[in-house]
Order: structure tokens, then sequence, then C-alpha cells
């Protein structure tokens, strides 16, 4: 197929209005796709990341999260890498990306516990795409890709 | 001098700095260019020859070089094979790109001029399509009002660009005719006399696609000069053609081979016409409520986008449209 084409650059959330810097070295990927701030991206791929084929163009929606085992044997975690799944306000298309070095942790965990919530019906519909979306019992998975794996510390109390 | 005007026209076939090769009447002859050919001499009427000759201004015309490839002009012959160019004639048709002058603004450069086809040359591998050029070009024609004729050539090595298939047919979904060829083998060349013939053509493409060995194999004795692609990981051409020359085909028409052009510019093409240039686009321009004022970019519900999701628009199509878009 054809080349990729190049990594557009900055960019103003649709979603956030924030301006967004495209740089590797804040975000540390090579296709910026979402606001690290409120995590909403726009539907510009359409064959592979970074392609910018689509004419969609729809606001896409943060929903969930699901892991993707990569090929690295020597990654962080043996279940995979984390990502965010988004789904098309438009044409209700999902797509898999990967969370960003500057992304927000704490809107990422709202994310997910939000898509908590969510019914059974788009469970099936991320099956149906080859996205497992996570669930209740891999919230310790979760906070450890997120938070790092660190010891409990106790709350601190006035007495 | 001879001055007559009835017989001194010609048609320009060659040009290098300063000179111009003109046939007419089968000779050749070696033409300067008149400096009064670079200016508009203003006359206090619209019509300079109802009162006195009193020029009251005189301006420079923006071109890079007022006369092109295929110009039909009059010229004074000077004798010994030479002559001066005094006039172009008005022109039918006319494949332009804009030429950057430093220090200057963009001026209007003249690929070749009357031209009945255009033949954008591409080679299946070695060096790569790129078919963002491909729609420039066909743009370009589009906006000239030439028909176009999409070469490819080098099918020999059709085993190395597994996915060239799928890409071309998009090409010919849209209408375009498309001629595999090879000069190596021979296959297609007598197609492509076929198209050629009795016509004023033009091929355009990036360096190393093969426009001359193409033109060799056509037209065998020409003995134009030709390289094979570097090696190295680019696989670019060498530009081995660097000027720009008109053949006479033996079998009837004319075929004028460019220089490798790697950047493709568009003229005088208003951002707001361009989606008219693309003909699998124009059917859908002003079918939302935008009208004619839709860009078909973010706006919602543009009928443009939605016949690209429904797959009636090739989505490259579409960002090549989006490129140029860009540019204008």
């Amino acid at each position: 197929m054809r080349a990729r084409a190049a990594t557009f650059g900055d960019f103003k959330c649709a979603h956030c209005h924030v301006i967004v810097s495209s740089a590797h070295l804040l975000s540390g990927v090579n296709n910026r796709n979402h606001c690290p701030y409120c995590l909403w991206s726009c539907h510009l791929d359409l064959y592979a990341a970074g392609d910018r084929l689509s004419a969609c163009k729809g606001p896409m929606k943060p929903i969930g999260l699901t892991m993707k085992t990569g090929r690295n044997k020597y990654q962080r975690s043996a279940r995979g890498e984390l990502m965010l799944i988004h789904e098309c306000s438009e044409c209700k298309t999902l797509s898999i990306n990967r969370i960003a070095a500057d992304d927000d942790a704490e809107t990422v965990m709202a994310v997910f516990e939000e898509s908590l919530a969510l019914g059974h019906q788009m469970y099936l519909q991320c099956q149906e795409h080859g996205i497992a979306m996570l669930k209740l019992e891999d919230t310790k998975f979760v906070r450890a890709q997120l938070y790092g794996h660190r010891p409990e510390i106790p709350m601190l109390s006035w007495k | 001098m001879n001055t007559n005007d009835e017989d001194d026209v010609g048609v320009v076939f060659r040009k290098t700095t300063g000179h111009y090769t003109v046939h007419s009447r089968g000779r050749k002859l070696d033409c300067s260019l008149s400096s009064l050919i670079h200016k508009q001499l203003i006359f206090p009427t619209a019509d300079p020859t109802s009162l006195r000759h009193a020029v009251q201004e005189v301006r420079e015309l923006d071109h890079v070089d007022p006369v092109a490839i295929g110009d039909r002009v009059r010229y004074v012959e000077a004798g010994d094979g030479r002559g001066v160019i005094v006039d172009v004639l008005p022109r039918d048709s006319k494949l332009s790109r804009p030429a950057p002058v430093p220090g200057q603004r963009v001026f209007e450069q003249v690929i070749v001029s009357n031209a009945d086809l255009v033949l954008p040359i591409f080679a299946v591998a070695n060096p790569t399509p790129k078919w963002g050029l491909l729609d420039r070009y066909l743009v370009s024609a589009e906006a000239a009002e030439i028909p176009a004729l999409i070469v490819i050539n080098k099918l020999d090595l059709a085993w190395k660009n597994p996915s060239f298939d799928e890409e071309i047919e998009i090409y010919r979904r849209i209408g375009y005719p498309v001629l595999l060829v090879s000069a190596a083998t021979g296959e297609g060349i007598e197609e492509l006399k076929g198209a050629l013939q009795g016509k004023q053509s033009v091929m355009v493409g990036k360096s190393g696609v093969g426009k001359t060995s193409l033109l060799n194999a056509i037209q065998p004795g020409l003995g134009l000069r030709v390289k094979a692609v570097s090696q190295g990981e680019l696989g670019k051409g060498r530009h081995t053609t660097t000027h720009l020359e008109m053949f006479a085909l033996e079998f009837g028409g004319a075929l004028v081979d460019t220089p490798g052009i790697r950047e493709f510019g568009l003229w005088d093409v208003a951002a707001d016409e361009l989606a008219y240039l693309f003909p699998e686009m124009a059917d859908y321009v002003g079918r939302c409520k935008f009208g004619l004022s839709c860009h078909h970019d973010q706006e919602p519900g543009c009928a443009v986008r939605k016949a690209v999701m429904a797959e009636a628009i090739s989505p490259y199509r579409y960002q090549s449209y989006m490129n140029l878009r860009r540019e204008l």
C-alpha cells in the first residue's frame, strides 16, 4: 500500500480546546492521536495508525481500556501494554491507541472506572472487533500500569 | 531580411537558455528572442491601430519564459539558418506550473503549449510510483482541459510491486485510460504508438521512470541518452534529460520529452474549484448544506466525505485532494 503520510503537527483538541504538541519527546509515540488532557481523539486513520486516510474526522470518545501484547520480551508487564479504546461519535468505529507518556493518569483511570458501568452490549461489540475491554478484575493491573508497583501507603490520621 | 507575415510562422521544438529551435516549412532555425516579446506596449486606446502609435507605457510581462515548447511563433529570418522570434500566436492549451524566482514572486512556467494529450509516466517499480504526484499531473491536465493517458512503464518489474494492480485500479475506476508498457521488452509499445498518432503529446514524470527510454522504443533511431536509476536505497533517477524537447514522430504527431520533475505545483487553480478537477468528486460538490462553499474537510454532513466513507471515492484520492488544497 501507499507510504504512510507524515504525522501532522500540533493541533487544538476539538473537545477541550487545548493546544496539543505532537513532539515525540513529550508523548513518546510517533503518531499523537489523542489529547493528553481529556483523551478524546479524532477519527483520522483508516487502515493503519498514522495513515490519515479517514474522511470521517469525527470526534472519538475514550470508552475504555484494553491491553495489547507486544513483541518486546523485555516489556514491563507480561500481560501487555495498556491501550485506550476510542469510539467514533459519528460512524461508531472502534480503534485502540497507545497511551502516550504525558497522558493524564487520573483521566485514564477515570475512563477505566466509567467503562465498568458500560453495558454488556459494548463488551460484545468490542469483542467483535477483536478488542478485549478490561473489566473490574483487571483493576489491580491497570493501577500497576498507571502508577507503578508500589506498596500501599497507609493514610495518615491526626490521632 | 524576409518579413512575410503569412509564411514566417513555425513551431518551437526545442529550447535551451536563450536559444529556440523552430521548425518551419521543413527547415530548422536557431532563433533568439526579440526583446519586444518580454514587454507589453500600452497605447492610449484599446486598439493600437486606430490612432497614432504613441506608446504610453511599457510593461514587463509576468512569465519566466514567454516561449514554450509547442508554441506557434512568428519569426523574422536573419539568414544562415538563424532567426528572431517576434510574436507568440494564441495557444489552444497550455500545461503550466509555478516557477519561484528567488527574491521575486512566483511566475508561470508553461511546460508545453498546444498539447492534445498529457502522458503521466510512472514505473511499476524502481522508482516506486508516487500516486500523489500522479494526482497532481491529472489535476493539472484537467485544469488545462487536456485529456490524460496514464502510462505505466517497466511492466517487466511488476513482481517487485505486488500492490500495484490494486493501486492502478483506482484510476481505471475513475475513468482514466491506463496503458501498461515496457520499454525494455517492447510490450504495449504498439498500443502507445496508436494513442500518440496524429497528436501533440507531452510526457511528464519524475526522473528515472523511463520517459526517454519509451521515446527510443517508440521511434528507434533517436538514440537519446538514457541511464540506469541509481542503485542506492533511494532508487532515484539521475536527471539524464536536462532540457525540454519535442520530437516529430514518423507515424504522425509529435511528442515532448521533459526532464524529470519531482515537484509539480498547481498554477491558476483556485481552492474552491479544486474538487471539480477530481472527476469522481465533481458529482458530489454542492450537495450538502454548505453548498459550493464547502471545503470537504471538517464540515458535518459533507457529501464528498460521505462518498469517501461509502467507498465511492478512494481515500487516497481524497487525501491527495486535501494535500493539494492545503497548498492553494
